[in-house]
């Protein structure tokens, strides 16, 4: 039996990537996406989750748009696209999406899934986490009805990636993040500890455009400015698979090294806002909230990452 | 032309007087109450708004459920002021009316939508209700009429905190969402309501008129004198609920001025603490109306009478 997934995302470069690798999972079921703003506006991103599922012949899977701004802050603006390109999508260009997204709210349609199927459904969050607070919020019953959600945020001992000791997703919502991980749902983390680990090189791109394939293109067009992005704030190599990491949660958990611990995220306005803290010497004596990925085999699943493209592409030749 | 109002409200007992205040005048229109945490639970204020409805023979005003937890912070209740029940002494019966199906912050949307420039919110409690509706349709900031507060305390201290007054301190986030909004708002604050005191005398005169109404305003109201007495010094109540709503048709009962207004959600000792920029240092626009002078008198007259006319039809 597949895990039947439904993912909260804010495409954006990788989570097209993390997309991609779990329409390329044989142990995932992909049933739906939730748009957030985040890497780019929400007009933006809900428009590359439709514009990649169709590229990707899934347009059988729905996509329900979300919130707009994060819950108390101001969003970050145009920030991102530093990062992920105008489109949020780097140099790839997609057509204009044909279908369209279904009616009801994000934040109602999680609830009406999850409500419909208690315990069957497993959420994964790779943006900001507000559409998931507020149907928290919005329906008491909603945290008991998620079987697991695995979430890509946070940088627990690795410093931030948008402050020095905040990691975006967490930063740009971290009322929403305080929520969730206080709301009691299960809950594996993925931070930057991890996600920095893996890095998509441009040999690894070559590799799979070893097959002449527009998906494998799409991979080269996508992580192109990403790359370039990482190389000159970062000083890396390649670009980081965060999102794409989550679906590890799933099919290959071998590679992770996983604590439980009590994390939480402040929420004070001081420096160290939107930062994700993990009470290792159980100082506040609080029970752990969530599991965390704190160590990863990060070529192997580099290597895992582009095995399952190469299947896919090779598969839709 | 009445006007239409939605409120949002905790009942709570001068939430409680508040709907008996807009029941009782013309210049009113209730399209529907939306209940919330705050001064009980959400199952308990939503159980006491049919219940108050019942009691004035006003059920076919319809009631949506809300929020029970604030957006960020831990739950805050307040019975030690409203009594276990939130109404105080008074022993109302099980109402018979339910709740309609729909989560409050969804009827504040579709109302809104469907009817632009003709809706008023009028909340009474703490505002979870109303941001998550701005977050979810940020439209309704345009197609909102206004929007009354019960909140705050601008130069006032605080009554629930050293700084903080009750609904801003419950869900000070969503007082951070709503205060942020853009919507035209007027603001309600301590520093006009704690000048209105309903006194022993105002209920005896109420006590003249033999009904299941008055019966309700004294058993409620002896708890919450109760309550300033012991916790404030106050002899009477403060009745912040009703002056709000009172300043949605009859606004010269307060003076006004416009200000930029703020409320800390920095989780130090301000937590909540909602503060104006009267020398306007950080250069932002204003951002709603508050009422900071009182005709204190004006107000009671006009509460005393709706409710004696209510109360003289209601037997």
């Amino acid at each position: 039996m597949p895990t039947r997934i439904i993912l909260d995302t804010d495409p954006g470069a990788d989570d097209a990537l993390a997309i991609l690798l779990m329409l390329a999972s044989p142990e995932i079921q992909l049933e739906a996406l939730t748009t957030v703003q985040g890497n780019v506006n929400l007009e933006k991103t809900t428009r590359n989750a439709l514009a990649l599922l169709e590229f990707l012949n899934a347009s059988h899977i729905p996509v329900a748009k979300g919130c707009s701004t994060p819950l108390i802050k101001p969003p970050h603006g145009e920030q991102g696209e530093e990062v992920h390109g105008k489109t949020g999508l780097g140099q790839a260009i997609l057509p204009e999406p044909r279908s369209k997204v279904v009616e009801p709210h994000a934040v109602d349609y999680l609830i009406e899934r999850f409500l419909a199927e208690p315990g069957e459904l497993t959420l994964f969050a790779i943006g900001p986490l507000t559409n998931v607070a507020l149907a928290i919020r919005k329906e008491p019953k909603f945290a008991q009805a998620v079987k697991e959600l695995v979430i890509m945020g946070g940088a627990v001992r690795s410093g931030g990636n948008i402050t020095p000791l905040a990691e975006f997703n967490i930063h740009e919502d971290p009322h929403a993040a305080h929520v969730v991980f206080n709301s009691g749902i299960p809950i594996t983390l993925i931070p930057l500890d991890v996600t920095y680990k893996c890095l998509l090189t441009a040999k690894d791109v070559e590799r799979l455009n070893g097959i002449d394939s527009p998906i494998a293109k799409f991979v080269r067009d996508v992580t192109a400015d990403y790359m370039e992005f990482y190389l000159k704030y970062e000083g890396f190599d390649g670009c980081a698979l965060h999102d794409p990491l989550t679906v590890a949660a799933v099919i290959a958990p071998e590679l992770l090294s996983i604590e439980k611990h009590y994390v939480n995220v402040d929420i004070s306005g001081g420096v160290s806002t939107g930062k994700t803290y993990a009470d290792f010497m159980k100082v506040s004596k609080k029970p752990a909230n969530m599991k965390v990925a704190l160590g990863v085999k990060g070529r192997e699943f580099v290597d895992l990452f582009v095995e399952r493209l190469e299947s896919f592409c090779r598969s839709r030749l | 032309m009445p006007k239409h109002i939605i409120i949002d409200t905790d009942p709570g007992i001068d939430d409680s007087l508040a709907i008996l205040l807009a029941l009782a005048s013309p210049e009113l229109v209730i399209d529907g109450i939306i209940s919330v945490h705050g001064n009980v639970s959400t199952e308990q204020t939503t159980k006491n708004a049919l219940s108050i409805l019942e009691l004035a023979k006003a059920s076919h005003v319809p009631v949506y459920k809300g929020c029970d937890l604030p957006l960020v912070k831990e739950s805050l209740l307040s019975p030690e002021t409203h009594g276990d029940s939130g109404l105080g002494y008074a022993q109302l019966p099980e109402p018979v009316t339910q709740p309609k199906a729909g989560h409050g912050s969804d009827y504040i949307i579709e109302q809104i939508m469907s009817r632009p420039g003709e809706i008023t919110l009028v909340a009474l409690g703490p505002l979870t209700n109303i941001a998550i509706a701005l977050r979810k349709e940020p439209r309704i900031v345009k197609n909102v009429k206004e929007v009354f507060v019960m909140g705050g305390a601008i130069q006032h201290t605080g009554n629930t905190t050293a700084l903080a007054e009750f609904n801003t301190f419950v869900d000070p986030h969503a007082a951070h969402i709503v205060f942020h909004s853009g919507m035209p708002m007027i603001l309600t604050p301590l520093d006009v309501t704690y000048q209105c005191i309903f006194m022993k005398d105002d209920l005896d005169r109420l006590l003249k008129i033999d009904s299941p109404i008055t019966k309700y305003i004294s058993d409620s109201t002896r708890f919450y004198m109760e309550f300033h007495d012991e916790y404030q010094s106050i002899e009477g109540c403060v009745i912040n609920d009703p002056m709000t709503m009172a300043l949605t048709f009859m606004p010269e009962i307060c003076d006004y001025q416009d200000l930029v207004v703020d409320v800390d959600i920095s989780t130090g000792v301000g937590l909540g603490n909602t503060f104006a920029d009267f020398y306007n240092y950080g250069k932002k626009p204003k951002n709603m109306k508050v009422a900071m002078g009182v005709r204190p008198r004006m107000f009671m007259e006009l509460f005393l009478k709706r409710m004696e006319n209510l109360c003289s039809k209601i037997r």
